[in-house]
C-alpha cells in the first residue's frame, strides 16, 4: 500500500492549487450572482486553463495531449473544485469525453476531431442524452417498456443521417464546440439497441441551441437545450456501430472508456473539492468568528459539526483516491457508482454544517455558504437519486451473477 | 379527554385563506421572477387583499376591530399562508401578532385611541419591532448552563427634555417589516449608562423626524418577509409614546409558534408539488408514484409533515392555554422551541426530497422546488439555527435558571 504521489502527480496538484487559488476563485461568487443563466460563463478563464493543459490534460500523449493518469484527474478535478465546482466540471467535462475519443473513435476521426479540439483554447466538448421525456429511463431503462427512453431520431439518407428532435440540459451546451449525441436510430428496438452515438459539431446545418437552463447552482455551468430540424450528420460521423451507443458510454455494466466510470469519479471528486473548501472556511471561522467573548471553537457543538465535517469529507478522499487507482489499475467494480453515490451525501451534509457553522443569528445570507449548498443540491439528479443508486446496486448484482 | 376538533370558526378561516391563496397567491408565486432569489420585491397588492380579509388584523381583539384569533388560529392561517408565499405570510403574521400585542396589551388607552383607528382603516399600516442591535449576538451558545446573567445590550439611548419630548440616538439592525411599517415599537435604554438597566420601549412613526429606514438588499437576503435597519439621530418623539411592559418578549412568546407553522406552509407546498408532479411523471413505463423508490420518498415527507403539524398545533394549543401545563396535560417543556426545531429540520429534509422527485427541474431557477429548499434552509436558521434553540431546550430540561438579566428584571 501506498498512498503517496508521485512527482509528477504533484506537479499537476501544485499548478491546480495555484491557478485555482489565484485565477478561479476570484471569479467564483461573481459569476455565482449575475441573473442571466447565459452570461455566467467567462471565457477567459477557459483559455487560460487551457493553456495551462486544464482543458487537454486526458489526452493521451501519442495524439498530442498530455495523458495524465487518473489519480492525477482526480487530484487536479477537486483542486480546481475547491475553489468553483462549476468551472472545474467545465474542463472536465472535457476530459469525458476526450477519453471516448481516444478510446473508440478511429484514426479518422481523432484526424478530424481530436486535433481541432488540441488546437483551440476554447473547443469544449459536451454530450446529449436527456431529453424532456426521458431521464430516469436513459439510465435505467424498464425492460417492460422497450421504446422508453430518448426520442431524438436519427433517419438515414445514403452517406448521412437526419437528426429530429431535443436535447435537454446538456453540459457546455451554448459554449460547446462538439456534441457526443445519442441518437435513436431504430424507434423500434430497445433503447440499448436502438440507439447510436453521432458526432455533431456545433455548426451542424440544422442544429442550433435553445434555452440555457436557469440553475440555481453551478451557475458557471452551461446547461442548454439542443434542437435538431432535419440537421445533416454525416455517416463518418458514427461513434463506434450503429445501435453500439449505449455500450459505448458506459451501459448497466460500466465501460472502461470514459462514459460511466469516468462520469463517477469526476462527480466524487468534485464533490471532494467542495467539501474541502467547506472544512477550511469552517475551521478558518470557527477559529476567528467571536462569541459570548470566546472563540467559536471553543464550543462543543462547533467542534462536533467540524468534526464530522473532516470525518465525511477524509472518507470521501479515500473513496475517491481509491477509484481513481483502480481506474489505472483497470480494475472494474461498482466503486465508483458507489464513491459518487456516497459524494452526494457528504457534500450535502458537509456544505449544510459549512453553512451551520458559519450561520449566525443574523438575518443577511453568507454567499460562499449559500453557493456551495446549492451548488452542492446539483448531485441530488446527477449522482445520488435513487436510481442512480438502483443503478449501481444491479452493477454489483451483476457481479456476482 | 383529548379532541382534536378544530372549532367551525377555525375551519371556515383556514378555507378562506387556502381559497385565496389558490386563486390569488399561488399563480403570483410561480411566476419565474418570483422564484429568482436575486429580486424577490413584496407582493403589495396581494398584501391589501389579504389585508381586507382580515388577516393583518387578525389576532388582534374583536373589541380593537380584529378577529380576535388565538395562536392556533394564526397558526392555520400561516401554514395556509405560507403554502402559498412564505414572505407575505412572514409579514401578515408579524403586523397581526404586534397589533394585539400592543392595542390589547401594552398600550395605555391615549395611545390606542391615537394609534389603533390609523391602523385599522388603513390596509397599509404595518407594524415593526426594532429590538436587535447591529453586530449584537443574542445566541446562548457560549453561556449555556453557564450561571451569568445575559445582557441584552441595548445602546439604542432615549433621553427625555424638559419638555417631556424623547430624544432617540442609536441604530437597530434585523427589523422584521422595517421597508413597510408605519408604526415601529423600539427597545431603548434609558439610563445615561449603559448597564443593561432602564430598558423600555417606545413608539416611533416611520415619520418622525430623525429616523432613517434602510431596507436590506434582496439578494442578500436571509429571512422570511421584509427585513432593515434603522438609524435614529436625533429622533424625537412625544413623551406619551412611551410604553409599558415588555414588547419583545411578549412578541416572542406569541410569534414562535407562527414561525413553525410558516416554515411547515414551505414544506407543504413542496410535498403538495412533489405528489402531483409524481402523479404525472412517467418514467420506467409508469407514473413515478408507482415506483417504490419514490413511495417512500413520498410517504416520508408526509410522515415528517405531520408529526410537526401535531408538533406546532400542540405549541400554539399550549400558549392559548397556559393552565394546560399546570394542570398537568401538557409537559412543562418548552414546546414552542421543540416544535419550531423539528418542524425546520423536517421541512429542510422533506424539501430536498421533493425536489429529487423532479430531477434536474428540481434545481431549475423558474420551478419552485429551489426555492422551496432554499426557504426551508432560511427557516431552518432563523433565530440562531437548530443548535441554538437545542441549547435552549436543554437548559429548560435541566430546569436551569439563570440570573435575569438586569433588563428583565426591570420589565417585571
Amino acid at each position: 500500500m501506498d498512498f503517496a504521489l508521485n512527482e509528477k502527480q504533484r506537479e499537476w496538484q501544485a499548478k491546480a492549487r495555484r491557478f485555482a487559488r489565484e485565477e478561479i476563485r476570484p471569479l467564483s461568487l461573481p459569476r455565482d450572482d449575475i441573473a442571466d443563466p447565459r452570461e455566467t460563463f467567462d471565457r477567459d478563464i477557459i483559455v487560460k486553463g487551457s493553456k495551462l493543459g486544464f482543458r487537454t490534460m486526458a489526452v493521451p500523449k501519442e495524439w498530442g495531449g498530455h495523458g495524465t493518469d487518473f489519480v492525477t484527474q482526480a487530484v487536479v478535478m477537486a483542486e480546481l473544485a475547491k475553489a468553483d465546482s462549476a468551472i472545474s466540471k467545465t474542463f472536465s467535462q472535457c476530459w469525458k469525453w476526450s477519453h471516448l475519443i481516444a478510446a473508440v473513435c478511429t484514426d479518422e476521426q481523432k484526424e478530424r476531431f481530436l486535433k481541432p479540439f488540441l488546437a483551440d483554447d476554447l473547443y469544449l466538448l459536451g454530450k446529449g442524452i436527456s431529453e424532456p421525456s426521458a431521464g430516469s429511463d436513459n439510465r435505467l431503462p424498464p425492460e417492460d417498456d422497450p421504446k422508453a427512453g430518448l426520442k431524438l431520431r436519427g433517419e438515414r439518407h445514403g452517406d448521412e443521417w437526419i437528426l429530429n428532435g431535443e436535447k435537454c440540459f446538456i453540459a457546455n451546451g451554448s459554449v460547446g464546440k462538439l456534441f457526443f449525441l445519442d441518437v435513436r436510430t431504430n424507434p423500434n428496438a430497445p433503447l440499448r439497441q436502438g440507439t447510436t452515438m453521432f458526432m455533431v459539431p456545433r455548426d451542424t446545418p440544422g442544429f442550433r441551441i435553445g434555452k440555457v437552463f436557469n440553475k440555481s447552482g453551478w451557475r458557471f455551468y452551461q446547461n442548454a437545450e439542443l434542437i435538431f430540424e432535419n440537421a445533416r450528420v454525416p455517416h463518418a460521423n458514427i461513434v463506434g456501430e450503429v445501435g453500439g451507443a449505449v455500450k459505448k458510454s458506459g451501459g448497466q455494466g460500466g465501460d472502461t472508456t470514459g462514459g460511466d466510470l469516468f462520469g463517477d469519479l469526476e462527480l466524487a471528486a468534485n464533490a471532494l473539492g467542495v467539501c474541502d473548501d467547506a472544512c477550511e472556511q469552517a475551521l478558518n471561522h470557527a477559529r476567528t468568528a467571536r462569541q459570548g467573548g470566546r472563540p467559536l471553537f471553543d464550543q462543543q457543538v462547533i467542534q462536533l459539526k467540524l468534526n464530522r465535517m473532516h470525518m465525511l469529507t477524509e472518507a470521501l478522499r479515500s473513496f475517491v483516491m481509491r477509484i481513481a487507482w483502480e481506474h489505472d489499475q483497470k480494475i472494474h467494480s461498482a466503486n465508483p457508482g458507489l464513491a459518487m453515490n456516497f459524494s452526494t451525501d457528504v457534500i450535502q451534509e458537509v456544505t449544510e454544517l459549512y453553512m451551520d457553522v458559519v450561520t449566525g443569528p443574523g438575518c443577511r445570507r453568507n454567499h460562499h455558504a449559500d453557493k456551495l449548498t446549492r451548488d452542492a443540491m446539483i448531485w441530488s439528479h446527477l449522482a445520488g437519486d435513487s436510481v442512480q443508486r438502483m443503478k449501481v446496486a444491479r452493477r454489483l448484482a451483476k457481479a456476482v451473477a | 379527554m383529548y379532541d382534536l376538533h378544530l372549532a367551525s370558526e377555525q375551519l371556515e378561516i383556514r378555507e378562506t385563506v387556502r381559497d385565496f391563496v389558490a386563486r390569488e397567491v399561488k399563480p403570483f408565486a410561480i411566476k419565474s421572477e418570483r422564484l429568482e432569489a436575486l429580486d424577490r420585491a413584496l407582493p403589495l397588492p396581494l398584501l391589501d387583499k389579504a389585508s381586507q380579509l382580515g388577516l393583518r388584523t387578525l389576532a388582534l381583539s374583536e373589541a380593537g376591530g380584529g378577529a380576535g384569533a388565538d395562536t392556533l388560529t394564526g397558526c392555520l392561517v400561516a401554514e395556509e399562508l405560507a403554502a402559498g408565499d412564505p414572505d407575505l405570510a412572514a409579514v401578515l403574521t408579524e403586523t397581526s401578532c404586534l397589533g394585539q400585542v400592543l392595542f390589547d396589551r401594552v398600550m395605555t388607552s391615549a395611545q390606542r385611541d391615537r394609534f389603533l383607528p390609523l391602523f385599522g382603516e388603513d390596509d397599509r399600516f404595518h407594524l415593526a419591532l426594532a429590538d436587535r442591535e447591529p453586530d449584537h449576538d443574542p445566541s446562548l451558545g457560549a453561556d449555556y448552563h453557564r450561571p451569568v446573567a445575559r445582557e441584552p445590550a441595548i445602546r439604542t439611548r432615549a433621553v427625555r427634555t424638559g419638555s417631556g419630548e424623547w430624544i432617540l440616538n442609536g441604530a437597530k439592525d434585523c427589523v422584521a417589516n422595517a421597508p413597510l411599517a408605519k408604526l415601529f415599537v423600539v427597545t431603548v435604554t434609558t439610563e445615561p449608562q449603559a448597564d443593561g438597566d432602564g430598558i423600555a420601549s417606545i413608539l416611533v412613526p416611520r415619520d418622525a423626524p430623525g429616523l432613517t429606514v434602510t431596507p436590506h438588499e434582496e439578494k442578500d437576503r436571509w429571512f422570511h418577509g421584509a427585513c432593515g435597519a434603522l438609524t435614529f439621530q436625533d429622533c424625537r418623539v412625544p413623551a406619551q409614546y412611551f410604553l409599558d411592559g415588555n414588547v419583545a418578549r411578549e412578541h416572542a412568546r406569541l410569534s414562535e409558534p407562527i414561525a413553525a407553522a410558516i416554515n411547515l406552509g414551505i414544506g407543504r407546498a413542496a410535498y403538495e408539488a412533489a405528489l402531483d408532479y409524481s402523479g404525472l411523471r412517467i418514467q420506467g413505463g409508469r407514473r413515478i408514484i408507482e415506483h417504490q423508490a419514490i413511495g417512500t420518498k413520498l410517504a416520508e415527507i408526509a410522515i415528517r409533515l405531520t408529526v410537526a403539524r401535531n408538533a406546532v398545533w400542540q405549541a400554539a394549543w399550549a400558549a392559548d392555554h397556559p393552565e394546560a401545563c399546570d394542570g398537568g396535560s401538557l409537559p412543562d417543556l418548552p414546546l414552542a422551541a421543540i416544535a419550531r426545531v423539528f418542524t425546520a429540520e423536517a421541512v429542510h429534509r422533506a424539501a430536498k426530497d421533493a425536489a429529487e422527485c423532479f430531477g434536474a427541474m428540481g434545481v431549475m431557477r423558474d420551478m419552485p422546488l429551489q426555492k422551496y429548499v432554499r426557504d426551508a434552509l432560511i427557516s431552518l436558521h432563523q433565530g440562531g439555527g437548530p443548535t441554538e434553540a437545542k441549547l435552549e431546550i436543554a437548559e429548560a430540561l435541566a430546569g436551569f435558571r439563570r440570573a435575569p438579566a438586569v433588563s428583565a428584571r426591570a420589565a417585571e
